[in-house]
């Protein structure tokens, strides 16, 4: 390919080939980026030693890259299957073995990091119901409404698989090989697929950070035609998010005691964009109301995507005067009626947000894992999210408008899971034991 | 694109077109005549009327709803005391609308959260949260315009979520909960364009109102007179040109906190002419009796059986020749169809004796 079109053809199919997924996925952005045969770059191999790989799935903290205010850089492609174990009640030893062989060739292929694959599985209560049980020591029930105007579907499939890369070709390789489509991955030969055992009752996708929403805005549902998505923007409403001061360490989300300690808990939604009116209606100042805080607009805190916050979001200061706030501008915003519920007593965050977008069936969404130690902490945020307590503060603040960003996202999945340390992430018992 | 060419069309066989159609009636050209700029600061006849076409009915749980739509409308925000315009967008095909009532009493929801999901084929073509309005033939509804994907057959599901403002009576058990319905719309433009449109030069900006829409089977916003509002009806204030209708019940109604003996001080806030319901206020009251004051406080937006939607308080007693101040702290947060948009903004302090 030459000519001036070149770059934008290959950013194309490269933003295309992990939602089409599969062979074809694969192919086409093995072509796109001139990775066929010898020329390919390599992908890191997983290490010689797999137990030197982390307890926690989750720790994917250390082994991403950093902006320069040392917030995370969440990989940049990422893919979640949701998956149902064949048959009725209990998994048996093999199935549970068959899970274990195809996660250990996952480990040997691919190094622990963004720039070879992250990976996690994680479990829903309605698993643990195979065994009339929930997880012991652990707080967590299956996925439930969490404001008074939503109606999403649950997620109540037995396990969420969750694959990250900055490398697309990996990603689909990974997942090609766990879903017995190809026989290798990162030259390691796969004898054993998760799709042995499990179906894939869906496959969700998505992206991640500057630039990749702007490239992904044309044509998606949900997002004006005009492009209005800045270059520099992560997400598709044009702002940073997930500041490290803002965000739960890995300690504070991971479950202490009891059978799954090294564990946590996995709130995943999926979220509907719809953003002509954020952008059509609102303007800067409006924009950065609703997102962070009145206060936050008064102050001009924020420039441009908020890069200018450094490593916070500065919405702690905002938190004593919100109801003030709502009185006098008429809106609250979202980060600061989040916040009212994410802080422990003292002063730590309680959430792990890791959300990244989708362009999934061509509309723009946002997928919306949470972790944390207990379930209920991200239901309390959610509920603080609501603002339901502001509505009664002044009527200008509704429902859905003028409430932070309610009125542009809609709801559309909902599904609890546990993610077990590695040891037992093979189809666990609610004892936390995978009996051979 | 599809708007210009019917601005062009119009343009070319406008005389012919209208020829036909009799006095001051036109199919309808997409610009509607240039807002008043002697609009009085009240309630007004707009420059136009226009009819509106049911697209269906629908239930689910607690909930009745319809879909209604007719030409894409200007309307007017409202965010706390100002007031902004919303323009005809060139892609916008039709103005949508929904009511959504309780389906014993015929009481409209004036305060919840509805949006609309507009598919066709199973593919997306549009979903937005759409805002309470309030027009002078509907009343309050919630509406929107939306651009459409030509003409067909959409599915148009309406959502509301369950309402957040104060219930009492029969209704502390209900409306707690989202519910949504599926309703089709067989749209085409050439019945859109069939649709009722009417200048009215002679009675633009005249401090009165159109005439509500016969509604069928749905049920208006309009609350009863004051003369047969429940309890003892004590007078009616004025502010902005809205109707504060004040009534005192010897008891409030169950699901208000209140200590024993007490009263229930309400007001039915309602438009001129027409008694639409005035919603989302927020509401001050002082009640003083032989200079001492017997209440001070907020009224709250309660949802009644009886009632109806209405501001609230429980107080200890309202004796006769009582004062009552009234302070509307926020006017109704609802959009405003034309004819309602520089009424009930300014809404001064009222004081009344009971």
């Amino acid at each position: 390919m030459t000519g001036p079109n070149t770059d934008r053809s290959r950013r194309d199919v490269l933003k295309a080939a992990v939602a089409v997924g599969g062979s074809v996925g694969l192919s086409a952005c093995l072509d796109a980026v001139g990775y066929q045969g010898a020329d390919r770059p390599p992908v890191p191999s997983g290490p010689a030693d797999l137990s030197t790989l982390p307890t926690r799935q989750f720790a994917w903290g250390e082994f991403i890259r950093r902006d320069e205010f040392g917030n995370e850089q969440l990989p940049r492609h990422q893919t979640l299957l949701y998956l149902n174990l064949h048959g009725e009640g209990a998994p048996t030893a093999d199935q549970r073995a068959t899970v274990e062989r195809a996660l250990t060739r996952l480990d040997e292929a691919y190094a622990w990091s963004h720039e070879g694959l992250l990976r996690s599985i994680a479990y829903t209560p309605e698993y643990f119901q195979r065994y009339g049980a929930m997880p012991e020591g652990v707080d967590i029930y299956p996925a439930k409404r969490l404001s008074s105007f939503e109606t999403p579907d649950f997620d109540r499939q037995d396990a969420l698989l969750h694959l990250a890369s900055d490398r697309p070709d990996a990603l689909l390789e990974a997942e090609l090989a766990l879903t017995g489509e190809r026989a290798t991955a990162n030259g390691v030969e796969f004898d054993a697929a998760l799709t042995d055992v499990f179906t894939v009752d869906d496959r969700r996708t998505g992206f991640v950070g500057a630039g990749l929403p702007a490239e992904k805005q044309a044509g998606l549902e949900g997002v004006p035609e005009d492009g209005p998505v800045p270059e520099a923007s992560p997400l598709f409403m044009g702002f940073k998010a997930g500041f490290a001061k803002n965000q739960a360490p890995e300690d504070r989300v991971t479950i202490q005691e009891g059978p799954f300690a090294g564990g946590t808990t996995k709130h995943v939604a999926n979220l509907r964009q719809r953003l002509s009116d954020w952008y059509g209606e609102q303007d800067f100042a409006d924009q950065v109301m609703e997102m962070f805080s009145p206060m936050h607009a008064e102050n001009n805190w924020v420039e441009g995507v908020g890069a200018n916050l450094g490593d916070g979001s500065r919405v702690d200061a905002t938190l004593d005067t919100i109801r003030e706030q709502a009185r006098e501008h008429g809106r609250v915003g979202h980060a600061q009626k989040a916040a009212r519920a994410n802080r422990d007593a003292d002063g730590g965050v309680k959430l792990n947000r890791r959300h990244f977008e989708s362009a999934d069936d061509g509309i723009a969404s946002l997928h919306f894992p949470s972790l944390q130690r207990e379930m209920s902490e991200f239901d309390a945020v959610r509920e603080a999210m609501n603002g339901q307590d502001l509505t009664e503060v002044t009527p200008a603040v509704r429902q859905r408008v003028n409430n932070g960003i309610l009125e542009y996202i809609f709801v559309r999945h909902r599904g609890n899971f546990l993610v077990p340390p590695r040891e037992i992430r093979s189809l666990p018992t609610p004892q936390g034991e995978v009996p051979e | 694109m599809r708007r210009r060419d019917f601005l062009l069309g119009t343009g070319a066989a406008g005389a012919t077109a209208l020829a036909g159609c009799g006095g001051l009636v036109e199919t309808r050209s997409l610009s509607s005549p240039p807002v008043l700029s002697n609009r009085p600061d009240a309630v007004y006849f707009p420059t136009h009327v226009e009819g509106m076409q049911m697209t269906g009915m629908g239930g689910s749980g607690d909930y009745k709803f319809a879909l209604m739509y007719s030409y894409p409308h200007r309307f007017w925000n409202v965010n706390g005391d100002e007031v902004q315009k919303t323009s005809i967008e060139d892609e916008d095909d039709v103005h949508l609308m929904a009511t959504v009532w309780d389906p014993e009493t015929g009481v409209v929801l004036p305060e919840t959260g509805l949006s609309l999901e507009i598919s066709k084929g199973g593919d997306l073509v549009s979903q937005e949260v759409i805002y309470p309005m309030l027009s002078q033939p509907m009343g309050f509804h919630y509406g929107g315009n939306f651009p459409l994907d030509g003409d067909g057959a959409y599915d148009v599901t309406v959502s509301v979520g369950g309402v957040n403002t104060r219930r009492t009576g029969a209704f502390r058990e209900k409306f707690g909960d989202p519910a949504e319905t599926t309703i089709g719309f067989d749209y085409s433009e050439s019945k859109r364009n069939e649709i009722m449109f009417e200048e009215t030069p002679d009675r633009a900006g005249k401090r009165s109102a159109r005439d509500p829409m016969e509604m069928g089977m749905m049920p208006q916003s309009t609350l009863p007179p004051a003369e047969e509002f429940p309890g003892g009806v004590r007078g009616t204030a004025e502010t902005g040109d809205a109707n504060l209708v004040v009534t005192t019940l010897d008891a409030p109604p169950e699901g208000v906190d209140a200590p024993d003996g007490a009263q229930y001080l309400a007001v039915s806030a309602r438009t001129p002419y027409n008694r639409m319901v005035l919603p989302a206020m927020a509401m001050e009251g002082t009640l003083t009796s032989g200079g001492e004051t017997v209440f001070d406080g907020a009224l709250t937006r309660t949802l009644d059986p009886d009632l109806n939607y209405h501001y609230g308080a429980a107080v200890e007693s309202v004796p006769a020749g009582a004062d009552l101040e009234l302070r509307v702290t926020t006017p109704p947060q609802v959009a405003r169809h034309e004819g309602y948009e520089t009424a009930f903004i300014d809404m001064q302090p009222t004081s009344q004796t009971l």
